[in-house]
């Protein structure tokens, strides 16, 4: 247990670390942007130089580079994010109005890629029917390699436009509250299926390995029914490293989002990470890579704690060398 | 045909038994990885499929016309004059797919380069010395499998200005660490091999080892990969300028995607094709590193 701590310890250390890192680049490549947020902020007009000094005293900017750097770093390890330039709405609150949206995406599209690429992975790699291993490992090298915002628009044109059987854009009737479930179908269909390909890749390789280990072959000797050493030996063995691939997996379902709520129209922090983009919003841009990298980091902490429960090698002793590269 | 009959050939034709009979050519290596590798039935349906399109992109937009010419009407679907449809300003879509098609693959196999040099480098330098360069190799490994490239991509183009250099510049520094731990770990195995340590009991300079031994036989994984991210950086382009970062005068297959989303119902070909050649692209280039696995490693993925 205290070798536990320690681990846990440590990798949080290492979490706040990268964190810092992110941030640090970041602000270094927002500093030299060219173009005058200022300038983006009153419109296509001249500004005097009384009130330009006025606007660079209210946000801050007459300070040099490196103290607003501090300042912004310290007030994020105390949970302040800033405001959103122009607006002057709390970066936070922007944040937490559209995360919910973005997380009601992306965590159905998680776990149902997740159940679907086991299934389709363990069957892939214990089936003897070769034509229906070439076509499951054929089907995710194919959906593997489709552009999927792509994937949403053809799915728009073909279920939207040309069947009117779901709605296109957004994520429910102007002026309704809430998410509807028509609204969710289609870009949730996108987002799972690239990453139901990954992980299949993934699965189906793992189970491989599994099934051709010595502990398999004892199982069949001590008469074991095929499913039931299928089920108690091979399918733990092989689900120990998609422990590890499923926190990759949830930070590209959540960089992919980006795309995904472009095509849908689906208000969540990707359509703000991208407005923000356009409008030089730079704490908002910042804000949103901080929240999707701590989100992240959170997982992969998780992932790692859960890593060691469920690997009983790991038990004892746990190292983060014995994590398996995915 | 088999060595036997080869030589057989060669020494009929040539009858003297002095001077001794050189063979007309080698003799063939029936299992040479490049033999084994075409041998393969998918490789022999998906490397044509890319030539072509390589081909096509290339030379097709001498034969195709204008693609800025706006003299043909609008929004015409595909037929036997546009083979393609005509676009929202009157432009023959065939040309613009085409030419959208050279600026992807040029993206593509810059991208891939480009880490392919720099993982070499770093990561054989990395795996052979260890030392500090390792550990900092394997600390931006960790930073780059925990923050998804594209976010950074994302932010960077935004910034830094988007034309097609700074494009395949950003997306190669997300995507080189991928190939330079598999460089890493290659380099490490190999250095503590026999045929290493003898060079070094020969007194060879460790540079010399690392270049003339060490690289080649790690090769085989890395051409691997490196063949995998031809086609990641070509979907990771054509994701950026969907969302509308890329060089406005060079539209790439994702630019056109980006123009085509406003008039989604009514002009369907807009959409359909560029995403298309995506696709087929994507998945050849995939299929053909799947192969290149199989022939350089014929043991893996197979079940006992």
């Amino acid at each position: 247990m205290k070798a536990m701590a320690f681990h846990i310890g440590k990798v949080l250390f290492s979490s706040i670390i990268l964190l810092i890192v992110v941030i640090t680049i970041l602000f270094l490549l927002l500093e030299v942007a060219p173009g005058d947020p200022i300038q983006t902020l009153v419109g296509d007009v001249p500004i005097s130089d009384a009130l330009r000094e006025q606007i660079y005293a209210t946000f801050g900017l007459d300070k040099p580079a490196w103290e607003r750097y501090l300042i912004y770093i310290g007030n994020v390890f105390s949970g302040n994010l800033g405001v959103s330039f122009g607006t002057e709405v709390p970066v936070t609150q922007l944040i937490g109005e559209r995360i919910g949206n973005t997380l009601a995406l992306a965590i159905p599209s998680f776990i149902l890629s997740t159940i679907g690429a086991v299934i389709i992975g363990s069957i892939a790699a214990r089936t003897r029917k070769r034509w229906l291993d070439t076509l499951l490992s054929g089907s995710s090298v194919a959906l593997f390699s489709l552009p999927n915002f792509w994937l949403g628009l053809m799915l728009i044109i073909v279920f939207s436009i040309t069947l009117g059987w779901l709605p296109t854009q957004g994520k429910a009737p102007y002026g309704v509250e809430g998410i509807q479930i028509e609204y969710m179908i289609l870009p949730l269909i996108t987002m799972a299926t690239a990453e139901l390909a990954f992980k299949a890749r993934i699965m189906r390789a793992s189970m491989i390995e599994s099934l051709g280990q010595d502990f398999m072959d004892t199982a069949r000797s001590k008469g074991l029914a095929e499913h039931l050493a299928l089920w108690r030996h091979a399918l733990p063995n092989a689900l120990l490293p998609m422990v590890t691939v499923a926190g990759l997996s949830l930070s590209h379902v959540l960089a992919g989002s980006v795309l995904v709520e472009r095509v849908f129209g689906w208000p969540g922090m990707g359509l703000l990470f991208i407005g923000a983009i356009e409008r030089q919003d730079t704490f908002l841009v910042l804000g949103v890579v901080i929240v999707l990298t701590v989100t992240i980091l959170i997982v992969n902490l998780v992932t790692d704690i859960v890593y060691g429960l469920v690997d009983p090698r790991l038990r004892s002793q746990v190292t983060r060398s014995a994590r398996s590269e995915p | 045909m088999s060595v036997q009959q080869l030589s057989r050939a060669a020494s009929d034709a040539a009858p003297e038994p002095t001077p001794p009979p050189r063979p007309a050519r080698r003799p063939r290596n029936p299992d040479a990885i490049w033999r084994v590798y075409f041998r393969k039935p998918l490789v022999r349906v998906a490397m044509p499929i890319l030539v072509i399109i390589i081909l096509a992109s290339v030379i097709g937009p001498l034969l195709t016309g204008d693609p800025f010419a706006t003299n043909h009407p609008t929004f015409i679907p595909p037929d036997a004059e546009y083979p393609l449809g005509t676009d929202n300003l009157g432009r023959d879509y065939l040309s613009r797919v085409l030419l959208g098609g050279q600026v992807s693959l040029l993206v593509g196999f810059s991208v891939a380069l480009l880490c392919l040099t720099v993982a070499l480098i770093v990561g054989g330098l990395a795996g052979f010395y260890g030392g500090v360069l390792d550990t900092v190799l394997v600390k931006i490994s960790e930073f780059f499998q925990v923050i998804p490239g594209i976010v950074l991509a994302l932010v960077a183009a935004a910034i830094l200005g988007a034309n097609l250099g700074i494009i395949v510049a950003i997306l190669a520094v997300t995507m080189w660490p991928g190939v330079a731990r598999i460089v890493r770990a290659e380099a490490m195995r190999i250095s503590q091999l026999g045929y290493v340590e003898s060079q070094r009991a020969a007194g060879f300079l460790s540079l010399r080892i690392l270049w003339s031994d060490v690289l080649p036989n790690a090769m085989p994984p890395v051409l691997v990969a490196t063949t995998m991210t031809v086609a990641r950086a070509i979907l990771a382009e054509s994701g950026l300028s969907f969302l509308g970062i890329g060089d406005a005068n060079r539209p790439s297959w994702g630019a056109l995607l980006n123009q085509a989303q406003p008039y989604i119902s009514t002009a369907w070909w807009l959409a359909l094709f560029p995403g298309l050649c995506i696709f087929i692209v994507v998945l050849a280039i995939n299929l053909l590193g799947d192969a290149l696995n199989d022939a350089l490693n014929p043991s893996i993925g197979r079940v006992k």
